[in-house]
């Protein structure tokens, strides 16, 4: 692939972060590049979340540097408000807001932080609720509503922003069985648009699916890298064989 | 003071704040107190309706001559429990802030208010500052007693804030809003289901104590109640009618709270 004609979305370059001794991510370093999705993987405890929430510093690393979208995101000068306006984030835990409707969890940062009009945010809203397939729910309150269908507003959520990159935190570990497909095509789709997302999760058929590249991780390091054929056919590394063994 | 109990179900924390300086809040599942509060409530209105009517001499008198103090009385409280809020909600947030000076400086001022009685505090402000300048009377009541029931205020705002699951901010902050829009607009909306009904049983703990500013020059409830009484030396009966009052209006509020509560908890 010709790499240095792509513009890459994020930089990370030698991060490193310790929880007390723990080392969470050593010397981390993973180029993003526009349009490009990668899907991290690697047991629990391997640094993966840790990694993609320092990308839109929801963690603080101790060493390294992370660039986002041109911005050093630890830089004294950049605001970090900014940067997160085009860094979308979906949780585990859906974290929709549980005071307002669906609706206006959509609409809510569109306004305060996009400034758009109340007309303009609802319209983007309402498109968006089509897109994720749950328009008949825009005036309901998020308890009224399955997990699945939570982490479709969530996603909707992050997308009327707009960004120009999406970041996934195992956004279907929280749901019961039947309802990941559901999560599942929602990402599918917004990835043949051409969407940047870097996504953290242990569905192995998604990745195989969409990415253009797998990542493992254990023990705070990346340890092997390629794609979805090279990864799950004959990978080199042998923690990455057994952890493949365990899983598949 | 505050003491907070925490329920974890699952992934909703559900945390209720119980401060014992209020009154003891009838809730239906508490038969005895529900009870009670209707026996004493009635009772006190009733007594007070068989006084005014029956014992004219020297009840009526006296029920014509305290309500200017009731009037103070809840001016007193409304204002100082109005000034208690903004003082608690900053002295909240500054208890949460990662800032050490800002948090420190509000620990501090929690410290030191929670540590010193109230009616020291008034007489403090009153007489020990007319020293440097004169606040009128109304204003001494009122400043002394919005400060010291800002320092408990933000205790409650504090574990109403904390109540809020972290990821809320997290969602909010990743959406690319401040600090400052994320609290506005997610997590106090969210954290007043849990603030509000301390915050009654403080308006309630308030208006009582709001009687030691009778002690300044201040003509509530209470100081009217003391003048009537030098002048007719009718002790027993002029006090008779001011526990009665306040009685009445607390038991009042402390229902007006248990449904709120129940309203809140039926809601979502």
């Amino acid at each position: 692939m010709p790499e240095d004609n792509r513009r890459a979305m994020v930089q990370i370059k030698e991060v490193s972060k310790f929880f007390g001794t723990l080392r969470a991510l050593d010397k981390v370093s993973l180029d993003v590049y526009d349009g490009e999705k990668v899907v991290i993987i690697g047991p629990s405890g391997s640094g993966k979340s840790t990694l993609l929430r320092s990308i839109n510093r929801l963690e603080t690393v101790e060493a390294g540097s992370i660039v986002v979208d041109g911005y050093d995101i630890y830089a004294k000068d950049t605001n970090i408000n900014k940067v997160r306006e085009e860094v979308g984030m979906v949780f585990q835990s859906f974290n929709v807001f549980p005071h307002k409707t669906v609706l206006e969890n959509i609409t809510l940062a569109q306004q305060v932080v996009r400034r758009r009009g109340k007309e303009e945010a609802r319209t983007i809203a309402i498109e968006l609720l089509k897109k994720v397939g749950i328009l008949e729910k825009a005036d309901v309150y998020p308890s009224k509503l399955s997990g699945g269908q939570q982490q479709r507003v969530a996603i909707a959520r992050a997308l009327a922003m707009q960004p120009k990159l999406m970041l996934f935190d195992e956004p279907t570990s929280a749901l019961d069985p039947e309802m990941i497909g559901e999560v599942l095509d929602v990402m599918v789709k917004l990835a043949r648009e051409g969407m940047t997302m870097i996504v953290v999760t242990h569905e192995m058929g998604f990745a195989r699916e969409v990415a253009d590249r797998v990542i493992f991780m254990d023990e705070g390091r990346i340890i092997e890298e390629g794609t979805p054929e090279h990864f799950f056919k004959n990978p080199t590394h042998e923690r990455a064989k057994q952890f493949l063994s365990q899983i598949l | 003071m505050a003491q907070i109990k925490k329920k974890s179900a699952n992934t909703h924390q559900k945390v209720t704040i119980d401060i014992g300086d209020g009154v003891a809040i009838p809730t239906k599942s508490d038969v005895g107190l529900f009870t009670a509060w209707r026996i004493a409530f009635f009772g006190a209105i009733a007594m007070f309706v068989y006084l005014a009517v029956f014992k004219t001499d020297p009840y009526w008198e006296i029920i014509k001559f305290v309500p200017d103090g009731i009037l103070v009385t809840f001016e007193v409280t409304v204002a100082s429990i109005l000034c208690a809020l903004v003082i608690g909600l900053f002295t909240g947030l500054g208890r949460l802030s990662s800032n050490k000076l800002v948090n420190g400086i509000a620990s501090l001022y929690v410290e030191v208010i929670r540590g010193i009685p109230l009616l020291v505090q008034l007489f403090y402000i009153y007489y020990a500052l007319a020293k440097f300048v004169h606040v009128p009377d109304i204003w001494s009541a009122v400043i002394a007693m919005a400060v010291c029931y800002g320092a408990y205020m933000g205790e409650v705002f504090r574990a109403g804030i904390q109540s809020i699951p972290k990821g809320q901010m997290e969602a909010a902050r990743s959406l690319g809003m401040s600090s400052g829009q994320a609290m506005f607009h997610v997590i106090l909306p969210q954290a007043v289901k849990t603030i509000l009904p301390p915050v009654g049983n403080e308006f309630v703990a308030l208006l009582k104590d709001s009687s030691l500013v009778s002690i300044l020059a201040v003509a509530d409830l209470l100081r009217r109640g003391r003048e009537f009484a030098s002048e007719t030396f009718t002790y027993f009966e002029t006090y008779t009618v001011i526990a009665l009052v306040y009685l009445m209006i607390t038991l009042f509020f402390s229902k007006l709270i248990s449904l709120m509560e129940e309203r809140i908890n039926a809601g979502r």
